[in-house]
């Protein structure tokens, strides 16, 4: 079977063993049996115009189901659904809602579903709101559904929480829809002043309309400029001078100066000065940090949701999270997330093991004894534990750390503080300019000193200045989200940019992480191949690790394993009918020389050789050969044996490739490039990449893999595919570009109005026309950026 | 320019209309998603469902045929 094309439902590269299914007369390739499962319901539900109307691939289903039994727990449904007549309404966040298409199929699909009352899928927000009846379907049986679609289900904030996310952007939209129509008005009557080029007009007609131009501003500003106006006042009560103030003040000026003028009858209003085009900043602003608020959503998804408690009975129960108080038992199963900081519960031999890469950066796990603290959000490693609860909710330190993050993203990226900060210097040395030329004319012409200071004012206001950076970063975020990577950190598009070197992880980055049994050999003559596979099977089922893939075959259930114990960087062990076996290198599993090739023994003895082998993505020659003509140098370090990644670099004609790399071997190679003046970006996946990513200048975290490396990261992908990599690079120097023409624009342009305006060749008029037209200059300068042509699009 | 006095008063209630119109379709939540609306038109609504059995058979066993 030939491996090339995408797969039809996700449009991943296919594996090279495709599933196959005949859909509609005919036949399709998938990349795997969700995808194939998937289409396979679309198509028999009629729902295949899904196919036609979407214009982003849907999100890779994959082999394995989540459970979602807990999601029919009364006390789950208490916090986060709500009453309605005839059943009950709640709303959840899923991922892989790329487009209005994806919304559309949601629709349909859960509409079909037996005791469905109402839904609703919002592609904006990736939220889907359920309405169902209990009486005649469990919440778990509509979930069920949407993940087989590929569409998992995640909790959202509670139901308080999601009413007031709603109500913001519904006031939000309405002080955008007033600030519109208010200005609508405002103009038609404004236009009427200005085309009256000879004063024919009546003073009653001109002063009738004044005052209604009055009226329809005064909602204008101080509703839809209301978040300008407390935004100023707190800026002014931190005693800083930001680009709220910036804008408050020169709408207030031109507001308050011409009701002055409106009441002593004197020759120009203002009231049209550029109210919309500062909301179209507010608006623009809005967009980059809804971007940023489905990361936090991201974050929220990564915490866990339930805790199991112990009763004082020696009874467990699973409890929600908010249940749980401080003083309460908690055990927590081998792999999960710890639910709250507390102390480790046991005797002397309980000792457990916690990775707590999350808090501290530092992958290997750390083993604690009994009496120490754990902290909630660690990973228990190998053995459950037990821990009496000290600290919950908010005041754990990994919610100290998620208000860090909030407040990272808050943060502003260095050039747009550098835009902010050259904004504000230049209204503070504007104001003793202005008070200047006003003392000037006042002593040369002073009837028209008030009307040249506010031209001067208003043509100078620093609003294209503020907006080049944050116009263009909204586009590039919005461009970045469709080429399907989405940007943690503000900085990551300018360190992208800059970025010389690029350091790839093997594992689940250039290869697709789903390794292939390339040979196996029996040394035990009791075992033939099936047998050894079904043991090593067993082992691996359970791990999560990626080479746990190549032994999962249709029938690997038949073999049960007992006492599953992992032991990181040499393999597993445990018990498979009665004997104890172990899988793993060479001197974990059969005490001989390591070969790079995974044993089955007892620790002693060998039983068998499995020889595995990864296979490159199909995008991967692809990619590297865009980067490479882009002008990066790549490299590739891996876990990996020598054998193995001389293969795989020889594959795709890589120049420095590093084997057996250590997570701290990684670190110092990217530590050696920054030494050496070089800008490094980091691709990785796995848990023990977290470190590199963090200590890279940019680090971008493949979406397929654990968690926890996104949260390390800069950049996560939302696909598997490697191509989105030279387009983001693409991207991200386009950005800069324009970024740089914008920033060159505005200063150019207020450098050359401010001696017209003070040489008074400007009327106020011509300033207010000249203010908006260099904004939308930048802004349409930035919006080239979502017609930018990567290589993603144009392969 | 009499006209003018009549003409005005009534742009201002049509303004006030569009205002309540707006302020009620933001409240009904006519805005929350502009996308997905817009393809629901494009296909039918009311064909039959599939018989929930056979669905439910493909889509416990889906990789039967590979």
């Amino acid at each position: 079977m030939a491996a090339t094309g995408t797969c039809h439902h996700c449009g991943e590269a296919l594996p090279a063993q495709p599933h196959m299914a005949a859909l509609g007369g005919s036949t399709h390739a998938f990349c795997c049996h969700g995808c194939a499962a998937a289409a396979e319901w679309i198509a028999s539900a009629d729902l295949d115009g899904y196919y036609r109307l979407r214009s982003a691939n849907a999100a890779r289903v994959g082999e394995a189901l989540p459970d979602l039994a807990v999601w029919d727990r009364a006390d789950v449904q208490a916090e986060h659904s709500r009453a309605i007549d005839g059943g009950r309404e709640i709303t959840l966040l899923t991922d892989g809602m790329r487009c209005a298409a994806c919304a559309w199929l949601i629709d349909r699909a859960l509409a079909r579903e037996p005791g469905v009352i109402d839904c609703g899928a919002n592609a904006v927000t990736g939220r889907i709101r359920i309405a169902w009846d209990p009486a005649r379907t469990a919440l778990s049986a509509p979930l069920q559904r949407l993940a087989m679609l590929g569409y998992r289900p995640y909790l959202a904030g509670s139901e308080a929480a999601e009413r007031q996310r709603t109500g913001e952007r519904r006031r939000w939209l309405l002080r955008l829809g007033i600030a519109g129509l208010g200005m609508l008005q405002a103009m038609m009557l404004a236009e009427a002043l200005y085309l009256d080029f000879n004063s024919t007009m009546p003073v009653p007609t001109r002063d009738f309309f004044r005052w209604l131009t009055f009226l329809l501003c005064t909602p204008v500003v101080f509703y839809s400029g209301w978040p300008f106006l407390s935004g100023a006042l707190r800026e002014l009560r931190e005693r800083r001078l930001g680009m709220d103030v910036l804008i408050a003040s020169s709408t207030l000026l031109a507001y308050l100066a011409s009701l002055v003028e409106t009441i002593r009858g004197g020759p120009h209003v203002w009231y049209d000065a550029a109210v919309f085009l500062l909301l179209a900043a507010r608006m623009l602003e809005q967009r980059a940090r809804s971007v940023a608020s489905a990361q936090v959503d991201a974050l929220a998804r990564a915490r866990p949701a339930f805790a199991t408690r112990e009763r004082a009975d020696g009874q467990r129960e699973a409890v929600p999270l908010a249940a749980l108080s401080v003083g309460d038992v908690a055990c927590v199963a081998a792999g999960e997330a710890v639910p709250a900081d507390g102390v480790l519960l046991g005797d002397g031999g309980d000792e457990a093991w916690f990775e707590e890469a999350l808090l501290t950066g530092e992958s290997a796990p750390v083993r604690k004894q009994p009496g120490e603290p754990v902290y909630a959000g660690t990973v228990c490693r190998e053995r459950p534990a037990r821990l009496r609860v000290t600290l919950t909710g908010t005041s754990t330190r990994l919610s100290q750390l998620a208000r860090l993050v909030e407040q990272a993203q808050a943060h502003r990226p260095a050039l747009a503080r550098l835009a902010d900060r050259i904004g504000s210097r230049f209204v503070l040395a504007l104001l003793p300019v202005a008070l200047v030329v006003f003392a000037g004319w006042w002593h040369y012409q002073p009837e028209r000193a008030l009307e040249v200071t506010l031209a001067l004012l208003v043509i100078s206001c620093p609003c294209a200045l503020s907006l080049s950076v944050p116009a263009a970063l909204a586009t590039a975020h919005g461009a970045l989200a469709r080429i399907g990577l989405l940007a943690v950190r503000a900085d990551a598009m300018d360190t992208l940019a800059r970025a010389t070197d690029i350091v790839f992880d093997k594992t689940g980055t250039l290869s697709d992480g789903r390794p292939v049994l390339a040979a196996t050999q029996v040394l035990d003559p009791a075992l033939d191949t099936a047998g050894a596979l079904d043991i090593a099977a067993a082992l691996e089922r359970d791990s999560g690790h990626p080479l746990a893939a190549a032994f999962t075959r249709g029938d690997a259930a038949a073999l049960g394993a007992a006492r599953v114990e992992a032991v990181p960087g040499r393999g597993v062990q445990g018990v498979v009918d009665g004997r104890h076996w172990r899988l793993g290198r060479a001197d974990f599993a059969a005490a001989r020389q390591d070969d790079g090739a995974l044993w089955l023994g007892d620790g002693q003895r060998a039983a068998a050789r499995f020889v595995l082998e990864e296979r490159a993505r199909d995008d991967a020659a692809q990619a590297l050969a865009a980067l490479r003509a882009q002008g990066l140098r790549v490299h590739l370090a891996s876990g990996d044996g020598e054998a193995a990644v001389r293969r795989m670099a020889a594959t795709l004609g890589l120049d420095d490739a590093h084997a057996r790399q250590s997570p701290e071997d990684k670190l110092a190679l990217v530590r050696r490039l920054q030494a050496g003046g070089r800008v490094v970006a980091m691709v990785g996946d796995g848990l023990n990449d977290a470190p590199v990513l963090a200590g890279a200048d940019v680090s971008i975290a493949m979406g397929e893999g654990a968690s926890l490396a996104h949260r390390a990261a800069d950049l996560v992908t939302t696909g598997g595919g490697l191509r989105r990599i030279p387009a983001a690079i693409t991207l991200a120097r386009a950005t800069q570009r324009i970024i740089r023409q914008n920033l060159a624009w505005a200063t150019g342009y207020n450098l050359l109005a401010l001696p017209l305006a003070a040489a008074g060749w400007v009327t106020p008029w011509l300033a207010a026309l000249g203010m908006a037209l260099s904004s939308l200059i930048v802004t349409l300068n930035a919006l080239r950026l979502a017609r930018l042509k990567t290589p993603m699009e144009a392969p | 320019m009499a006209i003018l006095l009549m003409l005005i008063p009534i742009s201002l209630i049509l303004l006030g209309l569009a205002v309540a119109a707006f302020v009620w379709a933001v409240k009904r939540g006519q805005f929350d998603d502009l996308d997905t609306p817009a393809l629901d038109i494009l296909e039918d609504n009311d064909r039959p469902a599939p018989p929930a059995g056979d669905t439910h058979a493909r889509a416990a066993d889906p990789g039967g045929r590979d």
